[in-house]
């Protein structure tokens, strides 16, 4: 690992200039991220009428709940599993796997320099969630500090989940249809638009079963002082569980797609 | 007469290439269907907890939605290529347009069917019947003819805009990120009921962009709520003629554009 460390840096820099190629998309998504945020406060505040607590959370809590989580949303999204498909689709796939690092540790650099990459967006990001939504600081210090560690290892979860649908390319290229229900079941488990609390027991509890809270719904349910599973160190052992999960499941998946590879053209 | 027979037979040659990649066509279909669902999910796990939304019980936001959705539906199916032609134009397909026989606005509809549409329409249609028997309509022969004609109708307004915009694509060339926001924004803010928002932006959603036209208040008027609009309710009975007439405007302002074409080369 550390050998390759150099390597995988090289590639982690490589994603990077390729972000700022496409800047302007990115701010724009940013732009997008504003003019749904504003929907959702406005849509809860009519839900919420002139209650100022339903459950046990307080219509401050949750609208800075809405605006951190759907903020944060777009920068937790790495889209490895589209370069994937297009690598095997085009057979470049067989330079990637001629490298001496492997592809998912080349995967998972590219994605961290794409995020990286991305953090200068806040500057954009930061002002567009203030005005559309409502942004204050963490419920206490403890909180602060717990969401910063909830926030990386929601970044790794998800970025672990989207290699592990970019690995089913190696299988079958037509998968637009399968991806974005993928990503419509995961953008609603993450409970980024409704959180946990107010979803219904039954199906609450299949997302609970699920990896994507581990994206939202746990960082931020810390940062509001309502932590998951009742304290901040079980929330975060949570998502610790689903990143050793994944990693083991990846690397199971990949042994199978490596034998499977067919290098297109040539 | 013969116009239509050519645009029929060039629509069913575009679904029936769709359909040569039979499970990923089925795949687009099931995820426009979760999509949608997903979307509507939301309104119906909030309006499901507090009973309400903006006064609005859960039949009337469903059937709100449903109408929406499928007005939508019907967009996406004729119109869903608008959103290629940027690509159209700079690669210089255009020029392959214009020196055939029939109006190149229409080669451009058929050029591919997005299949998803049939998702939305599925999706649309489905709220609907479900809502149908809660609202408090009656559902005599003429208020079904009036819905029919607002769905149509609803279609028509986001065609209408969604050409005109597109009109200016032959001046700046790239303007798909525009004409994608304005897609959102109809797509998110026209499924609520408008008075939950400040009466500028209500103002905004009715004459900047006319998406309270799409369903908003045509809904009202089934449901006779047109009373708590900001406009006459005249006018938003009114909302399929609306409709109409921008979609007669957009293809004025298309027709004016396209002349300033100028062929990218090749």
């Amino acid at each position: 690992m550390t050998r390759n460390f150099p390597a995988l840096v090289a590639v982690a820099r490589m994603q990077m200039r390729i972000f700022y190629t496409y800047r302007a998309n990115a701010v724009f998504a940013m732009l997008l991220t504003g003019v749904q945020i504003y929907l959702l406060t406005v849509i809860w505040k009519a839900a919420y009428d002139d209650r100022t607590e339903v459950d046990g959370i307080t219509i401050g809590q949750l609208l800075v709940y809405l605006t951190l989580a759907n903020l944060q949303l777009r920068f937790l999204r790495p889209e490895m599993d589209e370069d994937i498909q297009e690598r095997i689709r085009q057979g470049q796939i067989g330079f990637d796997l001629s490298r001496p690092v492997g592809y998912p540790s080349q995967l998972m650099a590219g994605a961290v320099g794409d995020m990286i990459a991305g953090l200068p967006l806040l500057l954009v990001g930061f002002p567009v969630a203030y005005i559309a939504g409502e942004l204050r600081g963490p419920a206490s210090l403890e909180a602060g500090f717990g969401y910063a560690a909830a926030l990386i290892l929601a970044w790794v979860v998800a970025a672990l989940l989207n290699l592990l649908i970019g690995l089913i390319s190696f299988w079958t290229v037509e998968m637009n249809g399968f991806r974005m229900i993928y990503t419509l079941v995961g953008n609603f488990a993450t409970g980024a638009l409704i959180p946990l609390w107010f979803i219904p027991d039954e199906l609450r509890t299949i997302i609970q079963l699920l990896p994507f809270q581990a994206i939202a719904f746990i960082p931020v349910s810390i940062y509001v002082g309502e932590p998951a599973t009742g304290s901040i160190g079980n929330a975060l052992l949570v998502q610790a569980m689903w990143v050793g999960l994944l990693i083991l499941f990846i690397r199971w998946v990949w042994n199978q797609a490596f034998r499977h590879t067919v290098i297109q053209g040539g | 007469m013969e116009r239509l027979s050519i645009t029929l037979a060039l629509a069913s040659a575009s679904l029936r290439s769709e359909f040569q990649y039979r499970a990923n066509a089925i795949m687009s279909v099931i995820g426009g269907i979760i999509y949608q669902l997903t979307g509507f999910l939301v309104v119906w796990i909030i309006v499901n907890r507090f009973n309400t939304i903006g006064g609005w019980s859960l039949s009337e936001i469903t059937f709100l939605y449903g109408m929406r959705l499928t007005s939508h539906g019907i967009f996406y199916m004729c119109f869903s290529q608008l959103f290629e032609l940027d690509r159209v134009l700079i690669t210089g397909e255009f020029d392959r347009l214009l020196v055939r026989p029939i109006s190149p606005l229409l080669q451009l509809f058929t050029r591919k069917l997005r299949v998803n549409c049939f998702g939305d329409l599925i999706g649309g249609g489905a709220l609907l019947a479900f809502a149908s028997r809660g609202v408090n309509i009656d559902w005599s022969p003429m208020a079904v003819g009036y819905l029919l004609l607002a769905v149509v109708g609803g279609a028509l307004v986001e065609g209408g805009v969604q050409i005109a915009m597109g009109s200016l694509s032959f001046r700046f060339l790239n303007t798909i990120a525009l004409r994608t926001t304005i897609n959102e924004v109809f797509n998110q803010y026209g499924n609520y009921p408008q008075r939950i928002f400040p009466p500028l932006l209500q103002y905004v959603l009715t004459f900047a962009l006319p998406v309270a036209f799409v369903a908003y208040f045509p809904a009202s008027t089934l449901l006779d709520r047109s009373d708590e609009l900001l406009v006459s309710p005249w006018l938003a009975a009114a909302a399929a003629l609306v409709g109409l007439a921008l979609f007669l405007v957009a293809l004025r302002i298309w027709d004016r554009a396209s002349r300033g074409y100028q062929s990218s080369g090749n």
